[in-house]
């Protein structure tokens, strides 16, 4: 589904260039969830914003279905991000001016042909257990709740790929659960999903996981490495560059 | 809500959940609109009255029989009085003479009037009452005195009755056994008008030609005879000059001098010319207010699109191209242009409502104001909220291309 292949992501400074993301390569397959662990600043969010079109590499290629997204024109990035990516921020990203049931219909503005009708827009707030906040603006909703109906909305036009980039940074331990397994219910549904984060504790619910230190992207053991959580002794003996 | 997120929608919302962001735009947006349209209804209120003014002064010359100047001697009209109507009188000429009127230059208009008869009639007015003939359709001197204007041109059997004429608008009164329905009242003029009832022509020769309507002393009335021809001179034109000219042309037309021409000897010009200085002085006024608020609204533009990266950003990341971003915040800036407009000129029309019931606009442009149509007012209206939206179009230009050309990751991580 999405292939990627020696990409850099560079960035001059006054004084040196400073690598973002240093000769990744993933090869995401349909159904799988990718988490991406990594601390502050190690290039993982730079890294999502490549696969999401968002930024241009330096190098290398980004293949999204056959299709070289590094290269293509901003327009068709932007037509293809409407159709087939779903993008969840660290941050809530919702409108503030608009309700959470304008939110998650919101994206349905730049893909005509999406389903973006009123029902599913209802049914992914029941999906998420926010149908009786539909009408709730985004200053009276709970982080946690603003992240539900964040993914409502990338959701809305049936995407392919769901980006999440720290989607339970700023969330307590219970809120973080019901997000995850939110998360692990639509993977299971057959969303694809790359996710990043700092949390460790997040690798169970991922079908394969990798580390970003310093730019570099690497895979940690292949699938099942983590399966018992973070207190799995595979987990304990890896020495991750994480907080 | 629809079926389906639409883009109104979304700047609607945005508007209305922001209004302290947007307030200052609004009122920048009103006050504009709001200064274009009073500028347009002031000149247009002036200038109504002026010409309304301008139309009820009469005739700029009128030929009469040479009779009738001896008649006028010590009786007839004051020349610096406007000519509405000749004064009675049984001298007569043949309309034909319009054909040879008609040959000299600087004539706008020209009408003809015939005095049938007077007649003692308490139950029309305590007064003496003319009844005159006139033609509807080449009439300007006394139709610009009707309290309303005619919804349709004189008809057969109609009348236009003089202030002092007693009956409502549609009552019918009868004279000699004939019955005529008021179609239009005058406004009072403090001069014989007001008691004075006019006719189609055609009807007044029909009247003229029942036995003892005209007195047996005068000459009898005959299709095609006339009092007076008054005409009115083509606008900037001399009347002087004018006169000079009627006057040749009939001497040369009728050496017998059997026909005469009065001028008017007063002048209109100062008038005109202190209204015609109004719009001027208001479209400076109003350039100056809107290349003064364009900068203005461009900055604020320009603010409220910087404070709004990350929302910008977000639409980006969720597929909106660059050219929908450029739509998006052009279009914004259009419905605030719109709501802005519509406000100040929304506020204008209620405060000149007020200020013309005080009178405070006819005393402050020392003209009567003539309050402008409907249609006069939606047109000015349309223009001024036209001018506005092009103003937010184009202040916004330079933000929309700058939010359409931002890089959707840098913007979002933008606080």
């Amino acid at each position: 589904m999405i292939k990627i292949t020696g990409v850099t992501k560079s960035y001059s400074t006054s004084s040196s260039e400073v690598r973002a993301v240093d000769d990744a390569y993933l090869d995401v397959k349909q159904g799988e969830f990718i988490l991406i662990l990594g601390r502050s600043g190690s290039g993982k969010s730079t890294f999502l914003g490549m696969l999401a079109g968002l930024i241009r590499p330096t190098n290398g290629v980004v293949r999204f279905e056959e299709m070289d997204i590094s290269i293509l024109p901003e327009d068709q990035i932007a037509g293809l991000r409407a159709k087939k990516i779903g993008f969840v921020f660290q941050f809530s990203g919702l409108i503030p001016t608009i309700t959470a049931l304008e939110n998650v219909m919101l994206p349905t503005l730049f893909c005509r042909e999406g389903p973006g009708c009123r029902s599913r827009a209802v049914d992914l707030l029941k999906k998420v257990g926010m149908s009786d906040r539909a009408g709730a603006y985004p200053r009276t909703l709970s982080s946690g709740e603003m992240k539900r109906v964040a993914i409502a909305r990338a959701l809305i036009n049936e995407p392919l790929l769901l980006i999440a980039d720290e989607p339970t940074g700023d969330l307590d331990v219970d809120t973080e659960f019901e997000i995850m397994e939110l998360f692990r219910q639509l993977n299971h549904e057959g969303t694809t999903i790359v996710m990043v984060t700092h949390n460790p504790d997040l690798v169970p619910y991922a079908t394969r996981t990798y580390t970003m230190n310093r730019g570099k992207l690497a895979e940690r053991n292949g699938p099942g490495a983590f399966g018992t959580g973070m207190n799995g002794p595979a987990f304990q003996q890896e020495s991750l560059d994480l907080p | 809500m629809s079926n389906r997120m639409d883009f109104l929608t979304f700047i609607i919302a945005s508007i209305r959940n922001k209004p302290g962001r947007n307030l200052a735009t609004i009122f920048c947006f009103a006050f504009i609109a709001a200064n274009i349209f009073s500028g347009q209804f002031l000149m247009a209120g002036a200038e109504g009255g002026v010409n309304r003014g301008i139309s009820r002064m009469g005739a700029d010359q009128v030929v009469v029989p040479a009779q009738y100047m001896v008649f006028l001697q010590g009786s007839g009209p004051d020349n610096t009085m406007a000519i509405i109507k000749v004064e009675p009188s049984i001298y007569r000429m043949n309309s034909t003479i319009k054909d040879t009127v008609g040959k000299v230059g600087g004539i706008a208009q020209m009408s003809p009037q015939l005095y049938i008869t007077s007649l003692n009639t308490p139950k029309l007015s305590s007064a003496r009452v003319d009844i005159f003939g006139i033609d509807p359709v080449t009439d300007f001197t006394i139709t610009p005195w009707l309290q309303q204007p005619l919804d349709h041109p004189l008809e057969p059997g109609e009348i236009i009755a003089g202030h002092e004429i007693n009956g409502d608008l549609s009552s019918q009164i009868s004279i000699s056994g004939h019955v005529y329905t008021i179609a239009g009242r005058l406004d009072p003029t403090q001069s014989s008008v007001d008691n004075t009832i006019f006719l189609r022509m055609d009807d007044a020769y029909t009247l003229a030609a029942i036995e003892g309507i005209v007195p047996t002393s005068a000459p009898r009335i005959s299709p095609g005879d006339v009092n007076a021809i008054l005409m009115r001179d083509v606008q900037n034109e001399n009347p002087d000059s004018v006169t000079a000219h009627v006057r040749r042309e009939i001497l040369s037309a009728y050496p017998s001098r059997n026909i005469s021409v009065i001028g008017r000897h007063f002048t209109l010009d100062p008038v005109s010319q202190n209204v015609h200085g109004i719009p001027v002085l208001l479209n400076i006024i109003s350039a100056f207010v809107v290349l003064a608020a364009l900068p203005l609204i461009a900055i604020i533009a320009a603010m409220v699109s910087h404070e709004r990266q990350r929302e910008i950003g977000l639409l980006m990341s969720m597929g909106a191209k660059r050219n929908v971003i450029f739509f998006l915040v052009i279009a914004e800036s259009m419905v605030l242009a719109v709501i802005g407009g519509i406000a100040g000129i929304g506020a204008s029309i209620a405060a000149f409502f007020i200020l013309n019931k005080q009178g405070f606009l006819n005393s402050a442009l020392q003209v009567t104001f003539t309050t402008p149509t409907p249609a006069e007012i939606s047109l000015m209206a349309g223009l001024a909220l036209f001018v506005v939206i092009s103003i937010g179009s184009i202040s916004s230009l330079w933000p929309a291309y700058q939010s359409s050309m931002m890089n959707p990751y840098d913007a979002i991580r933008r606080e």
